[in-house]
């Protein structure tokens, strides 16, 4: 009897595994083969051909490029390193901030940031498209970069902040009379603490910002700025989709995402060891 | 070594006063101790003489220098914390070694330092160990260790041994002891454990929302208490604390404590309660003994009572009875069996009672 429902249950743990992960197996399995075999019905699992055209096709230097792939990546790569890098830095900083000092409308001003983070950022993109083209900097991966700074501080802010604060305050204060100044106190202390939930926070961000797909729809025009994400429109024809290549440019994201998934759950897993302190 | 003073520091968070007024030298090598309830504002002082509190008023010298605008860094004083605040991810030897490093002492004078450090307090089996990999008891060893190897001016100890067992409380306590006997530091340690205060101290500070409340060696803090507060903080079991009415019959003074219970007023502080018809008697529990003896009028503070409990210690057994609703414990050094119930003579030796106003609880005699 309990062999059975113990059975019965890993049966359903399996069968609704399957179920979430197959439209991403689906993906993998349709960047690797032949376009027409995708619309063949019935559905053909397992490709009778596998392929890696799609992929060379895409990053190909020389030759016809249909979709520059390759360019569509570097910005990508650029955008997110670039906008985590400055996100995350204030993020540090700000967070810093509320957890250990104490200022006028300090409570105030955090809510107000949380409630920059309720707006849909979809809501703000006329008003962005404006702004940004009265300034010039529409297609440019300056002004994506910025906007997406601003998408993600409140939330860098607010991760470290719970970093900072898991910190005893005491560890700060030792090492001040130990002879830091607060600068080295949160350098030589503080910050090798929290760097593990700084590395956390820091992949978040940067996984939000290589997923944005909405702003970066309105702000981005050519190849000039283009995300993957955006760039994977471009296999949507007037009149024929290749559905191969867009699973193929799907692939391409989403393998550093999961990659990065997977450390930022090692980390937040592993949390912070405090044996410094009793207990 | 130095000397640490405060003149009529103040510390206020809004409308909370937590010190008020302090006025106080601390002298070259001497042991001093903070004790009070808590929230009396022990912490808070410790915390501005080290810096890492603002302060509302005052100043603080130490070395005969103004420290008022000097960052925890430069004022040289040493701090443990009651939870030790090691840091986690430094083994034993960098969490010693860590001050030097920022001072940018040179490699050996380090190690040289870290090892003596280490050698003062038995920590050479852990060396390279984590905090997270020690006992309580260790990682307090190593907060000291910390605050030995910069040879400060002054230790501040902020209820260091609160977090351990009672039996390496009074391990470490000895040890902290002999530390201050071999480095000759001045220390200024905060406790709300009155043991502790009484065997460590070379002067005690009673503090008392914010205030001081007396100021003294621990024995004089003991036989002379200021007022009721110190009195009843000081010692264990409390002092036994009884209101008297002061009654005049024929040109002598008598303290009605209850019906039962009239005693004669001593000569020597006749004059002082002239004035008064209502006092605190305050008794420590070995100055009521049981006494065995038929003559128990009150001309000699002599009464019998029944015995509500009796606490059997070994080399003493406490008896607990009521006065006036209150419980009162006496101390028997003469281990014999009593049982609940039984009706026991006392005697109050009357030259140790301590007299208090009535109003402002102060002491008179
Ligand atoms: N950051 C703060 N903001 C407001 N009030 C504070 C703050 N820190 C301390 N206080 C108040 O100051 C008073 C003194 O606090 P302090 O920590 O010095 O007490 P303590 O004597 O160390 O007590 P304990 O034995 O519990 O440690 C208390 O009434 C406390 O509530
Ligand atoms: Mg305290």
């Amino acid at each position: 009897m309990k062999h059975i429902k113990k059975i019965s249950f890993w049966f359903l743990v399996l069968f609704l595994l399957i179920l979430i992960c197959l439209p991403g197996i689906w993906i993998f399995v349709s960047a690797f083969r032949p376009n027409p075999e995708i619309l063949s019905k019935p559905a053909n699992w397992i490709p009778d051909r596998w392929t890696i055209h799609q992929f060379t096709q895409m990053f190909s230097i020389n030759g016809y490029v249909s979709v520059p792939a390759f360019k569509y990546l570097m910005n990508s790569i650029i955008i997110s390193s670039v906008s985590t890098v400055i996100a995350i830095t204030i993020g540090m900083m700000g967070g810093y901030a509320f957890a250990r000092f104490n200022f006028r409308g300090k409570n105030k001003i955090f809510l107000g940031l949380m409630l920059a983070r309720a707006v849909p950022g979809i809501s703000l993109s006329l008003p962005l498209f404006i702004l940004f083209a009265k300034l010039g900097i529409i297609n440019t991966s300056f002004g994506v970069i910025l906007v997406y700074v601003a998408m993600n501080v409140p939330f860098t802010i607010w991760l470290t902040d719970g970093f900072f604060r898991q910190i005893p305050k005491e560890m700060s204060e030792v090492a001040r009379t130990d002879g830091c100044t607060r600068l080295q106190a949160f350098w030589n202390v503080e910050l090798p603490l929290a760097g593990p939930g700084i590395g956390a926070a820091a992949i978040f961000a940067f996984l939000l910002s290589w997923n944005e797909y909405a702003l970066a729809s309105i702000i981005t025009r050519t190849v000039h700025s283009k995300t993957l994400p955006i760039g994977m429109m471009d296999y949507l024809d007037e009149f024929t989709i290749n559905w191969a290549g867009m699973c193929a440019i799907a692939v391409v994201m989403i393998v550093p995402a999961l990659i990065l998934t997977f450390i930022v759950q090692k980390h937040l897993v592993s949390g912070l060891t405090f044996g410094g302190v009793k207990g | 070594m130095a000397k640490v003073e405060l003149k009529n520091l103040t510390k206020k968070y809004g409308e909370v006063i937590a010190v008020q007024n302090m006025n106080l030298t601390i002298s070259d090598n001497e042991f001093l101790v903070l004790v009070g309830p808590s929230g009396c504002g022990k912490s808070t002082t410790l915390r501005m003489i080290a810096g890492l509190e603002e302060i509302s008023g005052g100043e603080i010298f130490i070395r005969d220098q103004l420290v008022n605008e000097k960052d925890p860094k430069d004022r040289n004083v040493s701090m443990v914390f009651q939870n030790y605040a090691l840091y986690p991810h430094m083994t034993v030897e960098e969490n010693l070694g860590f001050s030097l490093k920022i001072a940018k002492v040179e490699k050996e004078e380090i190690e040289k330092r870290v090892r003596d450090a280490v050698q003062i307090l038995g920590l050479e089996e852990l060396r390279k160990r984590k905090p997270s990999q020690l006992s309580g008891g260790q990682r307090q060893r190593v907060a000291m260790g910390r605050a030995i190897v910069r040879r400060p001016d002054a230790f501040l100890f902020d209820e260091p041994l609160s977090n351990l067992d009672a039996k390496l409380r009074t391990q470490m306590r000895t040890e902290i002891k002999k530390l201050h006997q071999k480095l000759k530091t001045t220390i200024i340690y905060v406790t709300h454990d009155q043991v502790e205060a009484m065997t460590l101290a070379d002067r005690i500070i009673i503090m008392k929302d914010g205030y001081i409340e007396q100021i003294g060696s621990p024995i004089e803090v003991f036989t002379k208490p200021a007022n009721i507060f110190v009195a009843t903080f000081i010692g264990s079991p409390p002092m036994n604390i009884i209101e008297g009415d002061v009654i005049r019959k024929e040109n002598k003074l008598i303290i009605k404590i209850d019906d039962e219970i009239n005693l004669e007023c001593p000569q020597k502080i006749q004059s002082s309660l002239e004035n008064k018809n209502k006092i605190y008697l305050g008794i420590r529990a070995e100055d009521i003994m049981p006494k065995e003896t038929s003559d128990y009028t009150n001309s000699n503070w002599c009464f019998q009572k029944s015995i509500n409990l009796a606490e059997p210690l070994g080399t003493e057994t406490q008896l607990f009875f009521t006065i006036k609703n209150k419980e009162i414990i006496s101390r028997m050094y003469n281990p014999k069996d009593v049982k609940v119930g039984d009706k026991i003579n006392f005697q109050i030796d009357s030259n140790k009672v301590h007299f208090f106003d009535a109003e402002t609880e102060k002491t008179i005699f």
